[in-house]
């Protein structure tokens, strides 16, 4: 989910923030769409009928609920991640996911990630520098980045150890496998739920560890960094289909096979998050805000860290994440 | 262009969002007729103190969602109960059959309104609760088996029926009626 920046002009410059036409363009198009957005999600509180699903609580935080035996279910997320210390940044991640259990203890998915970025005067020292997932691009310092690219191709599996509705801790184990141009991760989770107040109340937390390869064309895949991820989640139901709560996310980024060697980044992120589940069909959200608290450790990129937040080309300010997703199969 | 991205899911659900429903499997008369084939009813108006709610959720180890109980006394003896226990998002409300000593009769599942789960309907599964007894604090997996794939509806329903069995205990069998 990482990779570091590996381009900046030996001459630093910070940014003043310029605004070009084209980038008026292109945030009039946000303000627009962000209008459009706001109506369609007024829409989808007054309409969406009562349905239900096997869904997730969070959007970024997994917990133990699988889906039943035979049972499928279509996922799309979008996640938007923008803002950082000077100049225009944009990424748009989207996944397209397809689930299906097993059996009762072990689902399946596949998914598939396509992403756009724009990125102008962004990095470090005001360095136009794309998104992670377009780290194998460099552009120009001053160049305005512009990129729409399928980026990986997913296997996840999920396995349940222990029901967090029958023993006193849910316990499942979570291994992803993700190819895409130039890189190739796993992603490892250990996910932990527990409930309260007639399973109302859900408390998870996932530990990840994620090593990523990369490589530099041509060249081998080589150890790029490791992602080490520790992400909480509380969320109550507060009314029929609906949950509210909040979602802290630490991620730490490591130049080693380890999570305790070599560390080059961490960033902490908090933010609300909001559950519609019916029948069939669900919707989440959770916006997140990076918190001042990141750190120099002795191999952080000069300048990736301001206000105590860090900006390297795998963090950024804010993150908004939606999930909608419908299940077939069910209720005869 | 990345603000239509952002737009893809949100479209697809107001496109793809179908009409809600819930599955009816019986109404209140129909629930009592089978469980009291030629009984009439007697509703029984009791609100629970907030001792009652105390003492009923400390014997049956269950939170008591609603203080109004909705109670009939059988004129062939018993009592019929309709209460709800939470499912995944929606309420699960169902009907519980009561003996003149407060034993378990028979359960029915009134309406499902989950896409999964409603294995519980199963005459099997809910036959295990007949004859359980007033006060008795049922588990699952210990004194009820699960079923696999509704295990969140089996939790709650075993749980909704302890909760009755505490109510018939502590609050009906005192009632007087």
């Amino acid at each position: 989910m990482a990779g570091r920046i590996r381009w900046f002009p030996k001459r630093a410059i910070w940014s003043s923030n310029p605004i070009d036409p084209l980038t008026k363009v292109h945030l009039t198009a946000c303000r627009t769409g962000s209008a459009f957005l706001f109506c369609l999600l007024v829409l989808m509180l007054c309409v969406v009928p009562k349905a239900r699903a096997d869904e997730p609580l969070f959007g970024f935080t997994y917990t133990t609920d699988l889906l039943p035996k035979g049972k499928f279910e279509v996922e799309q997320w979008s996640t938007t991640r923008f803002t950082k210390a000077t100049g225009n940044f944009w990424l748009q991640e989207n996944r397209t996911e397809f689930e299906y259990g097993v059996n009762d203890r072990f689902q399946l998915s596949l998914y598939t990630d396509y992403s756009s970025n724009y990125a102008f005067h962004n990095g470090p020292f005001g360095v136009t520098t794309p998104g992670e997932p377009f780290s194998y691009d460099t552009p120009g310092p001053n160049a305005h980045y512009r990129n729409t690219q399928y980026i990986s191709t997913d296997l996840e599996a999920i396995y349940r150890l222990r029901s967090p509705y029958t023993h006193f801790l849910g316990v499942a184990v979570y291994s992803e496998a993700r190819a895409g141009r130039d890189f190739f991760e796993t992603e490892n989770r250990l996910i932990l739920q527990k409930n309260f107040r007639d399973d109302r109340l859900v408390l998870a937390m996932n530990f990840t560890y994620a090593p990523e390869l990369r490589n530099e064309r041509p060249g081998p895949l080589v150890l790029n960094e490791t992602d080490m991820n520790l992400d909480y989640g509380a969320t109550y139901r507060f009314r029929r289909n609906w949950w509210a709560g909040v979602e802290f996310l630490n991620e730490r980024e490591f130049g080693s096979w380890t999570f305790w060697r070599n560390e080059i980044n961490d960033a902490y992120f908090f933010g609300p998050a909001i559950h519609y589940g019916g029948r069939h069909f669900f919707a989440t959200a959770t916006f997140v805000e990076q918190l001042p608290w990141a750190t120099y450790h002795s191999t952080t990129l000069p300048g990736a860290i301001v206000g105590g937040r860090d900006y390297d080309n795998d963090f950024e300010k804010y993150r908004v994440r939606i999930k909608v997703g419908w299940t077939f199969g069910g209720t005869r | 262009m990345r603000a239509k991205f952002l737009l893809l899911p949100l479209g697809a659900t107001v496109i793809f969002a179908g009409p809600a429903f819930a599955t009816v499997y019986l109404t209140i008369e129909q629930a009592q007729s089978l469980l009291f084939p030629g009984a009439t009813f007697q509703p029984v108006p009791i609100t629970l103190t907030d001792e009652q709610v105390k003492a009923i959720e400390r014997a049956s180890g269950v939170h008591v969602l609603n203080k109004q109980l909705k109670a009939w006394r059988a004129s062939t003896g018993g009592w019929f109960i309709a209460d709800e226990v939470v499912g995944k998002h929606e309420f699960i409300p169902f009907a519980l059959a009561l003996d003149d000593q407060g034993a378990v009769k028979g359960v029915e599942i009134l309406e499902y309104r989950e896409a999964y789960g409603d294995q519980i309907r199963d005459p099997n599964w809910r036959r295990q609760f007949v004859g359980r007894q007033p006060g008795a604090r049922l588990r699952l997996e210990k004194d009820i088996r699960n079923i696999s794939g509704a295990t969140l509806s089996c939790k709650h329903v075993t749980d909704g029926i302890s909760r009755v069995l505490a109510t018939y205990e502590i609050v009906l069998k005192q009632s007087g009626h």
